[in-house]
């Protein structure tokens, strides 16, 4: 008897877990555990065995019969994977219905959002000015001589004669210089102005991100290695720069960065004109007037400052060709940048 | 500017190639924008003479010739002009020549008669501008010789970019400067010449009325002068770096200026009255003409040179016609001179003439070139306009006029700015190649934050060297900014704190952007006429605005006081584009409003005439024509749903009040925001059909903004509260609620009757029709009922709606529908 049912047992386990669907699967319940199944007949004659023998047969029928059943169940669920009865009928291929469509985030707003994030992490604070700007800390406390050459390397929108457009972020240098004492080392985006005419890398108004520290001795080194931290951090960790004096009227010294063109390499391309590397931002050692201007006694401090145009910067990463793409608010053109975080 | 090399090379060597000396001028901040090869060249021109001029048979104007271009046989060829005759000497193109302008010389018949070749005229090979007639020249070589032996010419030019601050770069000797010192070479200045001819007075006496606007006048006479073309090689170079040669004498002063960087002027002495020039200011009410030919008035106090009857020059600036060098003049009186930078700039500015002179004169002349450069052009007028240079000549100098002072430099200072550590030695040395005497001072090797190392004194071409960073500046360059860094940036101690305002801002965008709307960025200027579009009432403090003055282009000129306009344009385009609807988007913008206190701590005077910068945030949703719950539009639900949501998920108190005052916005279809205190902050609402049609939008707009400047960012604590976890009795309640009561009021009755237990009252559903009496609708409400004090009580709860019913039905007539 006992090894009826050992045999019974495994063939029967062989049998479920050689069930390739639910229907065979069914077909092995039945022709085992049904109400006409092999173990329910031996069930059945149990009662013709003696007292001993019953209880010993009984016990090991009810083993097999749960050893059973627990493969049944798990096999099932192997199978079916949780599948909903099928009686239901529903049609899974139905496109979905999202809680909300999607928007989208600004390309400019999104690379404004990243470089001071980048910069947050490097102790670097945010503040913003007006973008209407007196003369005075857009121009005169930044060391731009008044009737200057100086003055015309931008375009200004004027006011009046006092009040104009900011040209850049700059001025903001100057408020939060009068504002706060050093240790300093601060970011200020925000959007700007120039009295020219647009074209596919021209705009009236465009962003840019000021960066400023000053401190005891603060370096043009720490200008650079700030610098090459944030290209590393930004464009990835293959993009050398490189320093080129310049003239700012508010920094001295005054340099150019480039960055070796993250298109191409460095070979030369389209973007970089073939030279190899692109313009970045402007950058220098804080001029000693502009510390007079903002009533830091002479020598105590140095500091350095750069600028860049966050308008360039969105547009060679996603590979925007004209600079009026990104303020004619096109839907065609936005909804490209969903799920931009 | 542009640089030839081949001029470049009478002053300085180096031994490079062009891409490699660009490269580091470019290094030293001399930034090389662009490398151009220039060549000259004429394929198939040659030396001819003419042997026999005939007449064509069919033209009057038309010579037949014959001409040897030394190819053996004579060659026949049609000519128009009317100089061509036996015995000159030409420039012959050949059949198969190829002329500037790409132009091939073919065999032709020319009226029937067979033309093999060209005779050319200086405007043809583009060697000049006289196009009336044949070139006649006057050379020995023999005929078939190539024009390129005569006339090639080859060069390499390079554009630079030539920063404000350096003047003394606008000038291939300044070049040739910064080339020594970069290359480590000398360089030489070119050759002057020393008048010693002749005894007589230069017969003009000058006067300069005020040193501190003109600190140097002289005035050099030159007789004789042959007006005619200049020498071949001056043009070329004239020519490589985009000047147009006029004649000898406009020619040699342009070139002396590209040379030595000092503008000079050349009168026609025989057109000046009488015999003294002075230098003064304009009275009011002078008016001028300008070498264009326009009569222009001239601001007082504008700088001029005079004669004896008036105006001869805007000094520094160019020139009048009435005293212009012409072919008839035969005696030049030539001008060098330095005039006050703001002066010039300001006459260049106000006149809108800009000049290569006004340009240089505007950045700082060189003092000590203005005799050297006026020595340089008489060499050269001498030479090429057969001038006799009289000896005598006008100087009057401000007699205060001080060389500039030395700078005092710190190796120390030298080495905190930039972050490096160089010796006393090497900075001296990168000083005295870039052409400045340093003078070792007392404790010379000591480095320190009082040690001064050396006393620098500075040339006259570098002026804008005046303070100790000038000299730093001029160290990081030359010692090159390659090595710097590597120490791993500065870190400001303590790390930053981000505003909640900034938070705020970015969960905002998140949140919206997560929502469905897409984020704009839109122009700060407003069309003049979009007040009126809006309806604006004339009293509306939005409609005083800020205005640009000097607008270049044609485009707005106002600064937006409000954000609706730039919502309907992005709104209408993107509606007429059909890319979706609804449309849906937002932005964070500025308006900026005169008048009122700019809301920051004012530390200059002037800064109460700048405008308050009002921060918005601005949800739209346009073109969306569905209406929900109770015949509302959806755009309005959504509108209301989205900012009460904005809200919560920034921790804002903002809430929606039916009714507002905008003109712009449909009165039975908008709200006032308000804050957590009460305060307006914003309005939401449908933009009014007709300000739809005035701004050209077919489809209804909704939308609502808010200052974001006036809310408080900062987000209220969290604090937790004990909550309870019996479970919540549900009841659903259908009203038969008249027409005439507001849901808002209903909501108030449900929530004030219900009493502690009432958790939330909801709206789910709103029905009109069949089964409800006319003027009344069925509104579905589920009541959610809760203790903290155990599980709640059948009783209890049927106590509270019978309250809640009893209180409807007695304040506003609502009863429970049956
Ligand atoms: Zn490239």
């Amino acid at each position: 008897m006992q090894e009826t049912i050992e045999r019974l047992r495994a063939e029967a386990l062989a049998a479920i877990g050689a069930a390739a669907d639910e229907a065979a699967l069914e077909a092995v319940r039945v022709s085992v555990l049904g109400r006409k199944g092999s173990l329910t007949g031996l069930l059945r004659g149990l009662k013709d065995l003696g007292d001993e023998a019953r209880r010993e047969a009984g016990a090991a029928l009810n083993a097999a019969k749960d050893d059973l059943n627990a493969a049944l169940t798990a096999r099932e669920a192997q199978l079916g994977a949780g599948r909903p009865a099928a009686s239901s009928g529903y049609d899974l291929t139905l496109p979905g219905r999202a809680p909300a469509p999607s928007g989208s985030l600004h390309p400019l707003q999104t690379v404004l959002e990243e470089i001071c994030d980048i910069f947050h992490g490097m102790g670097f604070s945010r503040d913003d000015g007006p973008e209407v700007e007196l003369d005075y800390y857009n121009f005169t406390a930044l060391n731009f001589p008044d009737d200057h050459p100086a003055r015309d390397i931008q375009d200004t929108f004027y006011i009046n004669d006092k009040v104009l457009l900011r040209t850049q972020t700059s001025p903001v240098q100057v408020r939060m210089m009068e504002r706060r004492e050093p240790p300093l080392a601060c970011v200020f985006p925000g959007r700007v102005y120039r009295n020219e005419n647009a074209d596919a890398s021209h705009s009236s108004e465009f962003f840019q991100i000021e960066g400023l520290v000053v401190d005891r001795a603060v370096s043009m080194a720490d200008l650079k290695d700030t610098v090459d931290t944030f290209v590393r951090n930004y464009f990835g960790a293959s993009a050398p720069t490189r320093f080129r004096p310049h003239y700012f009227p508010f920094t001295e010294p005054s340099v150019e960065v480039d960055m070796q063109c993250i298109l191409c390499g460095g070979k030369g391309c389209g973007t970089c004109k073939q030279g190899g590397w692109l313009e970045i931002m402007g950058a220098g050692m804080v001029h000693p007037n502009v510390f007079r201007a903002a009533g830091y006694p002479d020598d105590r401090y140095t500091g350095f400052a750069f600028g860049m145009g966050i308008d360039r910067i969105a547009m060679l990463k996603y590979g925007i060709s004209d600079i009026r793409l990104l303020y004619e608010n096109d839907l065609r053109f936005l909804n490209q940048f969903r799920g931009v975080q | 500017m542009k640089i030839s090399l081949d001029w470049l090379g009478d002053f300085v060597n180096w031994n490079d190639e062009p891409e490699r000396l660009a490269e580091r001028l470019t290094a030293a901040g001399l930034n090389v924008e662009g490398i151009e090869h220039v060549r000259h060249s004429f394929p198939g021109v040659v030396v001819a003479r003419v042997l026999e001029r005939g007449k064509h048979p069919d033209a009057d104007r038309l010579s037949l010739c014959q001409v040897d271009d030394g190819s053996g046989a004579p060659v026949q060829v049609v000519c128009g002009a009317p100089n061509v005759r036996a015995g000159l000497t030409v420039l012959f193109a050949r059949v198969g020549a190829q002329l500037p302008g790409d132009f091939q010389i073919k065999k032709s018949k020319i009226r029937g008669v067979e033309s093999c070749g060209m005779i050319c005229s200086a405007t043809e090979l583009e060697l000049g501008a006289d196009g009336a007639g044949i070139i006649e020249l006057d050379t020995d070589v023999p005929s078939g010789t190539p024009a390129d032996e005569l006339y090639g010419y080859n060069d390499t030019v390079l554009e630079i970019e030539v920063t404000p601050n350096r003047p003394d770069w606008l000038s291939h000797v300044g070049v040739a400067r910064e080339v020594a010192a970069i290359y480590g070479t000398k360089m030489s200045l070119p050759p002057t010449w020393n008048a010693v001819e002749g005894g007589e007075n230069l017969g003009v006496k000058v006067r300069v009325e005020n040193y501190a606007d003109c600190g140097r006048y002289t005035a050099w006479g030159a007789r004789q002068v042959k007006i005619g073309p200049s020498p071949r090689w001056m043009q070329n170079r004239l020519r490589a770096i985009g000047q147009r040669p006029i004649n000898n004498v406009v020619d040699i002063t342009n070139y002396v200026m590209f040379e030595l960087g000092q503008p000079l002027h050349a009168f026609d002495r025989g057109q000046l009255a009488g015999n003294a020039i002075t230098v003064r200011r304009a009275s009011a009410g002078t008016s001028v003409r300008t070498l264009d030919g326009q009569e222009r008035e001239v601001e007082a106090g504008t700088l001029l040179i005079c004669d004896e009857k008036g105006p001869v020059a805007l000094a520094g600036v160019m020139g009048l016609g009435n005293s212009e060098v012409t072919g008839n003049t035969t005696e030049v009186l030539l001008e060098s001179a330095f005039f006050d930078p703001r002066l010039v700039r300001r006459a260049s500015r106000r006149l809108g003439l800009l000049s290569e002179s006004s340009y240089r004169f505007e950045r700082g002349a060189d003092w000590d070139m203005v005799e050297r450069a006026a020595v340089r052009a008489l060499h050269l007028l001498q030479e090429h306009a057969g001038a006799y240079v009289v000896r005598d000549w006008a100087d009057r100098r401000d007699p205060d006029y001080r060389p500039a002072e030395p700078v005092k430099l710190r190796v120390w200072q030298v080495n905190r700015v930039l972050g490096v550590s160089v010796t006393v030695d090497q900075v001296a040395q990168i000083l005295q190649r870039l052409g400045l005497k340093v003078q070792p001072m007392g404790n010379a090797e000591a480095i320190g934050p009082g040690a001064v190392n050396m006393m620098a004194h500075v040339p006259s071409h570098r002026r804008d060297l005046a303070l100790e960073v000038d000299l730093i500046e001029e160290i990081a360059r030359i010692h090159g900014l390659d090595q710097l860094g590597g120490r791993g940036g500065y870190r400001v101690a303590g790390g930053a704190v981000r505003r909640p305002a900034d938070k705020a801002r970015a969960r905002l965008r998140g949140w919206l952007s997560a929502c469905g709307y897409a984020e704009i960025v839109t122009s700060s200027f407003m069309e003049a006429a979009d007040h009126d579009r809006l309806g604006l009432a004339a009293g509306d403090a939005r409609r005083r605005t800020l205005a640009v003055v000097n607008p270049r282009h044609g485009g707005d000129t106002q600064l937006r006081t409000l954000m609706a306009p730039s919502a309907l344009a992005v709104a209408r385009r993107n509606l007429n584009a059909g890319v979706q609807v609804p449309v849906r988007f937002f932005q964070l913008n500025r308006v900026f409003r005169p008048g009122l206190a700019a809301g920051r701590p004012l530390r200059h005077a002037d800064e109460a005439l700048l405008p308050a910068e009002l921060e918005y945030a601005q949800l739209v949703v346009a073109g969306w024509r569905e209406t929900g719950l109770g015949g509302v539009p959806c755009d309005l639900l959504e509108l209301r749903g989205a900012v009460e949501a904005l809200a919560s998920s920034l921790r804002l108190r903002l809430t929606l009040e039916p009714g507002g005052d905008e003109s712009w916005l449909d009165a039975g279809a908008c709200w006032r925001i308000r804050d957590g205190a009460g305060r307006q902050v914003g309005v939401a609402g449908r933009v009014t059909d007709s300000v739809l049609a005035a701004f050209d939008v077919d489809a209804p707009v909704a939308l609502a903004e808010f200052r974001l400047d006036e809310l408080d960012l900062e987000p209220a604590p969290v604090r937790f509260e004990p909550f309870t976890r019996f479970p919540a009795v549900k009841r659903d309640l259908s009203l038969l609620v008249p027409g005439s009561v507001p849901y808002g009021a209903l909501h108030d009755a449900v929530t004030e009757a219900g009493g502690p237990l009432l958790e939330s009252a909801e709206l789910f559903d709103i029905y009109r029709g069949k089964g409800v009496a006319d003027g009344h609708a069925a509104y579905g409400i589920r009541l959610k009922f809760r203790s903290a004090k155990g599980s709640l009580k059948g009783e209890a709860v049927d106590a509270a709606i019978a309250r809640i019913l009893g209180a409807l039905k007695d304040r506003l007539g609502v009863v429970p529908r049956t």
